[in-house]
C-alpha cells in the first residue's frame, strides 16, 4: 500500500518512512505544503499522514483542498498541538484521526491501519466471526465454539471493536477513545482492567486464545493458526 | 501648554459649553435690552404728544404773537433742555420737507423725528446730541415743533448695554474657569489609572488601579480594570507555575535518563543488557510525556477561555459509564464500587473535562483505598446544586492539608510509594473552576469524601 508523509522535520520523516516501510508500505515523502499537495493529487495514495504546521502551505488547508476536489483518501494528522479545540478543528477541516506530538510509533502505525480498514469496501456485517468466536449484531449474540458467552454492553462493544480490527494491533487509547469515547489519558489503567476481564471470558475456557497483548504497544485480536 | 490643554477632550467640551451658555445668555439680556429701549422711546413720544397737545389747545384759542411768547414762558419753566417747543414759518424753514418725519398715526398732519440736536436749531444751540421732535403743521403755514433731549436716555441705555456685555463676559469666563477645573480633576483621575498603567507596564503587575472610595464612574471603570488585572496576574501566575514545575519537575526525570544512557555509553557493551535499558528508557520518556501533557493540559483548562466545544452535558449518564468503567477497577483491587445518580442531571459544559475529573478522584479512591474498602459515586441536585462525590473509607486527608493537595506535585507523605504525578487534583480544580464550581474535600469518618459541587441556573 502506498503512503505519503508530509512532514517537514525531515528526521521525524524518515523515522516514520523506515518504521513503516519496515510494515511493508510504501512511502513517499513530501517535505513541505506544497510539494504534498502536488503528491497528493497526482499519486495514487492508500492514506496521507499530515503535519499541521508545515512550511508553504500549512496542514489543515492542504486537506481542504484536497476534499475540495473531492479526494476521499484517509488522513492521519500529527499534531504538535494537543488542545481539544485543536483537534476538532484538524477533523473539521476533513482529517479522519488526529495523533499528538509526541507519540509511540506503534500508536501511528495501529492508527494508520485503521484507517486504511476503513477505505476497504464497506461490507455491512451482521456476522464477525474470528476463528470460532462469533459475533452476532442484530442479536447482540457472542458465541465461541458453541457456547453462548454472557457479555456486559460496554464488554460487547470493546470485542466489536476488536473483532471488527482483527489482525490489527489496536492501542490503549484507541479503544478508549472509540469505545468509551474519551479523549485523556486515565492515571490508572482501566483498558488493561477491561481487556482481561474480556479475555477471562473468550479466552480462558478455551484452548487457543485469541485476544493478545502487543507489549508496548496494545492489544491484538487474531487467530495465530490462520496465518 | 496651552496646546495640551486645547487637547484634552474635557476642555474643549467646556469650552463648547461655555460658548453655549454665553450665546443663551446673550440673548436673553439682548432682549431685555431691546424691551427696554423700545418702552422708553415710546415714553418719549407719549410725552412730546402730552406737549403738542396742550400746545395745540392753547394755539386754536390765542393770537399767534401772544402764543409764541407762551411758548417763549413754557421753554424756560421746562428748563428748555429736556423739553421744549417753536413755533416757525415754513418760509423761514420748511421742516416737513427737510426732514423726513414718520407720521404720527393721527389726523393731525403730525410726525416724529431722531436728529441731532443741532441740526434742528441751527446756531442757537450746539449740542450734537440726538433729539426728539414731534411737528405738527398748523394752518397759516405754521410748524410746532416739540423737542426733547435723548441725551440722559442715550446714557442709560449705553450703560445698560455695558452692563449686558460685562455679563455676557462674565459668563463666558466662569464657565470657562469652571471647564479648566473640571478638566484638572478628570485629569488627574486620568493620570493617576496612567500611571499606574506604565508601573504594570514597567513590570510591576501587583499594582493596582486608584479607587477614592467615591464610587463615582472613575471607581467603577478603576474596578473593573483592576479586576481585569488580576485575572491576568492569575494567568501569569500559573503560566510561571507551569515553567517552574517544568523546570523542577521534568528536570529531575531529564538527567535520570541523561545519566543512565551516558552510563551505558561508558560500560562495556558485554555488561550491558541493552534491551532491558531501551525498555525502561522508553517509559521513563513515556512518563516525562504524560506529566507533560498533564501540567498542559491543566494550564490549558485554567487559562481557558474558549467554550465553542461546550454542550449540554448528562452527568447522569456520564455518572453511570464512569461507574461502569471503574467498577472493574475497582473489583481488580478488592474494593467495591457502588453508584446513584440523580436522573436528568444536564449541565452546560465540556464532557472530556468534566470525565476527566470525576476520573481523576475516583484513580485516587481506588489509589489511597486498602483493599476490602468501599468507594461509592454519586450525582445528585439539591436547590440547584449539583454535586458529585466520590467517598471512599480509605486513608483520608488530614484536614490541615486539604488545601495543599491541589497545589502542582504536592504528594503527601504516606501516597509517595504509589504511582502517580501529583497534578490530579490541581486538574480537578482547575476543571471545577472553569465550570464555575468548587472542589470540596471532606472527612468520610474514616475516609475521604470528595465533592464537585456546580451551581446551575435552574
Amino acid at each position: 500500500m502506498n503512503i505519503l508523509i508530509v512532514e517537514d522535520d525531515r528526521q521525524t520523516a524518515s523515522f516514520i518512512q523506515k518504521g513503516l516501510m519496515e510494515s511493508g508500505y510504501v512511502v513517499d515523502h513530501a517535505a513541505d505544503g506544497e510539494d504534498g499537495l502536488h503528491l497528493a493529487l497526482q499519486g495514487s495514495y492508500d492514506a496521507l499522514i499530515v503535519d499541521r504546521m508545515l512550511p508553504k502551505r500549512d496542514g489543515l488547508s492542504l486537506i481542504q483542498i484536497l476534499r475540495a476536489q473531492g479526494m476521499q483518501t484517509p488522513v492521519l494528522i500529527l499534531s504538535a498541538l494537543g488542545d481539544v479545540d485543536h483537534r476538532v478543528d484538524g477533523l473539521r477541516a476533513g482529517g479522519d484521526d488526529y495523533l499528538v506530538k509526541p507519540y509511540a510509533f506503534s500508536e501511528l502505525l495501529a492508527r494508520l491501519q485503521a484507517l486504511l480498514r476503513r477505505t476497504q469496501p464497506a461490507q455491512e456485517y451482521t456476522t464477525l466471526k474470528v476463528r470460532d468466536l462469533e459475533m452476532d449484531l442484530l442479536k447482540r449474540r457472542v458465541i465461541r465454539n458453541g457456547t453462548v458467552i454472557p457479555l456486559q454492553p460496554r464488554e460487547f462493544n470493546l470485542l466489536e471493536y476488536l473483532m471488527r480490527h482483527a489482525g490489527q494491533v489496536v492501542t490503549r487509547t484507541m479503544l478508549l477513545e472509540k469505545v468509551w469515547d474519551y479523549h485523556f489519558d486515565p492515571q490508572t489503567n482501566v483498558i488493561d482492567v477491561h481487556i482481561s476481564r474480556l479475555r477471562g471470558k473468550i479466552d480462558k475456557d478455551f484452548d487457543t486464545p485469541l485476544l493478545h497483548t502487543i507489549r508496548g504497544a496494545g492489544y491484538l485480536l487474531h487467530d495465530p493458526q490462520a496465518a | 501648554m496651552t496646546r495640551k490643554l486645547l487637547n484634552t477632550s474635557v476642555f474643549r467640551l467646556s469650552l463648547i459649553y461655555a460658548l453655549l451658555f454665553s450665546t443663551v445668555a446673550a440673548g436673553a439680556l439682548g432682549f431685555i435690552y431691546w424691551m427696554a429701549k423700545g418702552q422708553m422711546e415710546q415714553q418719549t413720544d407719549a410725552r412730546l404728544q402730552l406737549e403738542t397737545d396742550a400746545l395745540l389747545n392753547m394755539y386754536s384759542e390765542l393770537p399767534v404773537d401772544r402764543f409764541t411768547t407762551i411758548i417763549s414762558m413754557r421753554n424756560s419753566e421746562n428748563g428748555s433742555r429736556y423739553l421744549f417747543a417753536r413755533l416757525i414759518h415754513r418760509s423761514q424753514h420748511d421742516f416737513a420737507h427737510d426732514i423726513p418725519f414718520k407720521p404720527v398715526n393721527n389726523n393731525l398732519g403730525q410726525g416724529v423725528a431722531t436728529l441731532p440736536l443741532n441740526e434742528i436749531l441751527k446756531g442757537k444751540n450746539k449740542h450734537a446730541e440726538p433729539a426728539r421732535l414731534m411737528l405738527t403743521i398748523l394752518s397759516g403755514d405754521y410748524q410746532l415743533l416739540v423737542i426733547t433731549d435723548l441725551k440722559e436716555q442715550h446714557i442709560l441705555m449705553d450703560r445698560l448695554l455695558q452692563t449686558v456685555l460685562v455679563a455676557i463676559g462674565v459668563i463666558f469666563t466662569l464657565a470657562l474657569i469652571g471647564g479648566v477645573i473640571m478638566n484638572r480633576h478628570v485629569q488627574r483621575r486620568i493620570n493617576a489609572v496612567g500611571h499606574t498603567a506604565n508601573d504594570i507596564i514597567s513590570g510591576d503587575l501587583s499594582r493596582r488601579m486608584p479607587v477614592t472610595g467615591r464610587d463615582d464612574e472613575f471607581d467603577s471603570l478603576s474596578h473593573v480594570l483592576n479586576t481585569m488585572l488580576t485575572r491576568i496576574e492569575q494567568l501569569m501566575q500559573s503560566m510561571r507555575d507551569v515553567t517552574d514545575n517544568l523546570a523542577h519537575d521534568l528536570r529531575n526525570p531529564l538527567n535520570r535518563l541523561r545519566n543512565r544512557l551516558e552510563a551505558s555509553q561508558y560500560h562495556p557493551s558485554a555488561t550491558t543488557d541493552y534491551p532491558a535499558l531501551i525498555q525502561d528508557t522508553i517509559q521513563e520518556v513515556d512518563e516525562l510525556i504524560k506529566t507533560f501533557n498533564a501540567l498542559l493540559s491543566i494550564a490549558q483548562v485554567e487559562s481557558s477561555a474558549q467554550r465553542q466545544d461546550w454542550a449540554e452535558v448528562d452527568l447522569s449518564a456520564l455518572t453511570e459509564e464512569l461507574a461502569e468503567l471503574y467498577t472493574v477497577v475497582a473489583e481488580e483491587d478488592n474494593l467495591s464500587l457502588t453508584h446513584y445518580a440523580e436522573a436528568n442531571l444536564h449541565l452546560h459544559g465540556n464532557r472530556q473535562l468534566l470525565a476527566q475529573a470525576i476520573t481523576n478522584l475516583l484513580d485516587n479512591a481506588v489509589k489511597y483505598t486498602p483493599a476490602g474498602g468501599e468507594i461509592r459515586l454519586e450525582a445528585r441536585r439539591q436547590n440547584g446544586v449539583i454535586t458529585i462525590t466520590v467517598s471512599d473509607n480509605g486513608l483520608g486527608i488530614p484536614a490541615e492539608q486539604r488545601e495543599q493537595v491541589f497545589k502542582r506535585f504536592k504528594r503527601l507523605d504516606n501516597a509517595r510509594s504509589t504511582p502517580g504525578n501529583g497534578l490530579g487534583l490541581s486538574l480537578v480544580k482547575a476543571v471545577a473552576e472553569l465550570h464555575g464550581a468548587t472542589v470540596q474535600l471532606q472527612d468520610n469518618h474514616p475516609g475521604l469524601r470528595a465533592s464537585l459541587v456546580i451551581a446551575t441556573s435552574r
